[in-house]
């Protein structure tokens, strides 16, 4: 007798029609590939901005340019660019800067961005503290805000901002925002 | 606008319900089961039970003009249920397919229906008289993965498939000595078996969960769980279309989607209520809810006594029930489907949800 469990045998992969055995890609909206030092130079317009004070320039222009096309390295950088822009603006603007990017057109798209950035964030910031609270040495990432503050506090604080940054963008967007992070197969 | 008729049938989720043509017959299918309501005045009693299927029964409708019923369920069969004198006689239709069966639609001409399935096809069934039997043929090509919905266009030859793949398609489903040679249109001229004549993908690539087919048949909406609603116009075969309208809505996804004219969409889905959305090849936007806000019932169930009121208090500790929606389902929707039509445009849409709520709107 065989020994094999017949349950567990994979029978999609035996089947030449079967989705195992065909390519994703065609299944995703096509995106423009955008090489690390595009995104990088990107960020360096974008803290310009930011320096010279024009915070909500700053965030449009990042939320315009997604990386979606990019590698890991460079979808890093984007999200330390938008969390630093992000953490910069004062709790009483962030309600009239959403409204404003919402009534832009385009500004749902740009909103559905956001929210795609602040639950990338929130799931970053919990791994970085976790991470450093586990071992002490401090890594180095793209994210010099969060880590300069050091430890699970440096986390809490990114987390906080990050939920009033939710609440304010829900109450704009609405939950069909939230769905379309999940639902979108373009993940920055 | 009159308020909604309501009627709770029981507490079971609703996958899919349909009315007879002339409205006085209701099947919803309830687990393994669909069961026939007839209409008595304001309510809805039970008749007949479908029996036959062994798992959920996921889709059922009645044909207009001969009255059948089909239905379909994850049992991965299909059957088509013919009035007798000794009551319904059901008939099995081979699917041939190794998933579970989603969806199923009769074609306008009622000569063959379409069933979505899981096995990544579409059967196409039709009616063989030689050998008196339901034969099925498989539209398979493009499709990568589950189809949730399908939709035929007024000509009965094209069919339209969403799929959890992202991709709305326009399909052929032509079968020789069935249908006659149909007009050429804007999705395509010569239409052999399984023709592909649009892929459609919306920007996030969200799995679709319902197409539908303008009355004129010249436009294709889907709504997908991004939250997005999408039209598309085709120009000429073998072009690309001349519009795409996308609408990106604050809410949450539509399940279920008609046309009531050629500007209005009617969508309903997991906010529990039904939107109504007005557009052209120009653009298309949300124009609100068929919900009236602060109908006179909400307002007289709230009102109670003070006895009441102190005992509420006193259990839950809490003066009013927030455990109410305030729209009419309490749940998601599944299913909204045409009640009545008059002059071309859709009047009535009858609603079904998880709730196990049947609803019909006046528009």
């Amino acid at each position: 007798m065989a020994t094999v469990n017949w349950r567990t045998i994979n029978i999609d992969a035996l089947d030449p029609d079967s989705p195992a055995n065909f390519d994703l890609s065609s299944l995703s909206p096509a995106v423009q590939p955008v090489s690390a030092a595009d995104v990088q130079s990107l960020a360096g317009q974008i803290r310009q901005l930011l320096r010279g004070g024009d915070s909500e320039g700053a965030l449009q222009g990042a939320l315009e340019n997604p990386p979606y096309g990019g590698d890991e390295k460079a979808k890093e950088v984007h999200l330390a660019t938008v969390i630093e822009i992000l953490q910069s603006i004062r709790q009483a603007d962030m309600s009239p800067i959403l409204s404003r990017i919402y009534s832009a057109p385009g500004g749902s798209e740009a909103l559905d961005v956001l929210m795609k950035y602040i639950y990338k964030g929130m799931a970053q910031s919990n791994t970085s503290a976790a991470s450093t609270s586990r071992n002490l040495t401090p890594q180095a990432t793209g994210f010099s805000q969060i880590h300069s503050r050091g430890g699970g506090e440096g986390g809490g604080q990114a987390m906080s901002v990050l939920l009033s940054w939710h609440e304010k963008l829900v109450e704009i967007a609405g939950p069909g925002s939230i769905v379309r992070v999940m639902a979108d197969r373009r993940t920055v | 606008m009159a308020p909604p008729e309501v009627n709770h049938l029981f507490h079971h989720p609703i996958a899919d319900h349909s009315f007879s043509a002339d409205r006085q017959t209701l099947a919803v299918a309830r687990e393994n089961n669909v069961d026939l309501f007839e209409r008595s005045g304001s309510k809805f009693q039970l008749k007949d039970e479908l029996t036959g299927h062994d798992k959920t029964v996921t889709g059922v409708d009645i044909a207009p003009i001969s009255g059948k019923i089909v239905t379909c369920s994850q049992d991965r069969n299909a059957y088509v249920w013919e009035p007798s004198p000794e009551g319904w006689k059901p008939t099995l239709v081979l699917l041939r397919i190794n998933r579970a069966a989603t969806c199923v639609r009769w074609a306008p001409s009622e000569t063959k229906f379409a069933v979505g399935s899981g096995a990544r096809l579409v059967p196409v069934c039709y009616f063989e008289e030689e050998d008196n039997w339901w034969v099925s043929k498989h539209i398979k090509k493009p499709i990568r993965s589950t189809i949730t919905s399908v939709a035929w266009h007024p000509n009965s030859v094209l069919m339209a498939a969403g799929s959890t793949d992202g991709h709305a398609r326009v399909l052929s489903a032509f079968v020789k000595g069935v249908d006659a040679r149909p007009e050429p249109s804007a999705w395509g001229e010569r239409l052999p078996f399984n023709t592909v004549c649009g892929e459609f993908l919306n920007n996030t690539a969200g799995w679709i969960h319902s197409v539908a087919f303008s009355p004129s048949g010249n436009a294709l909406a889907f709504a997908a769980h991004d939250s997005t609603l999408t039209v598309v116009y085709p120009s000429a075969p073998e072009q690309p279309p001349k519009a795409v309208v996308s609408v990106s809505t604050q809410v949450l996804p539509f399940m279920s989607l008609l046309w009531s004219s050629e500007s209005e969409i009617i969508a309903a889905g997991y906010n529990c209520e039904a939107y109504r959305l007005q557009g052209s090849e120009q653009g298309w936007q949300l124009a609100g809810s068929l919900e009236s806000k602060g109908r006179p019932g909400v307002q007289d169930q709230r009102e109670e006594s003070a006895l009441n009121m102190f005992r509420q208090m006193d259990l839950k500790g809490k003066v009013t029930d927030d455990t109410k929606l305030k729209t009419v389902h309490q749940n998601t929707i599944n299913t909204i489907r045409v009640y009545e039509e008059s002059g071309g445009n859709v009047t009535k849409v009858s609603s079904t949800g998880v709730d196990g709520r049947v609803a019909i709107w006046a528009l």
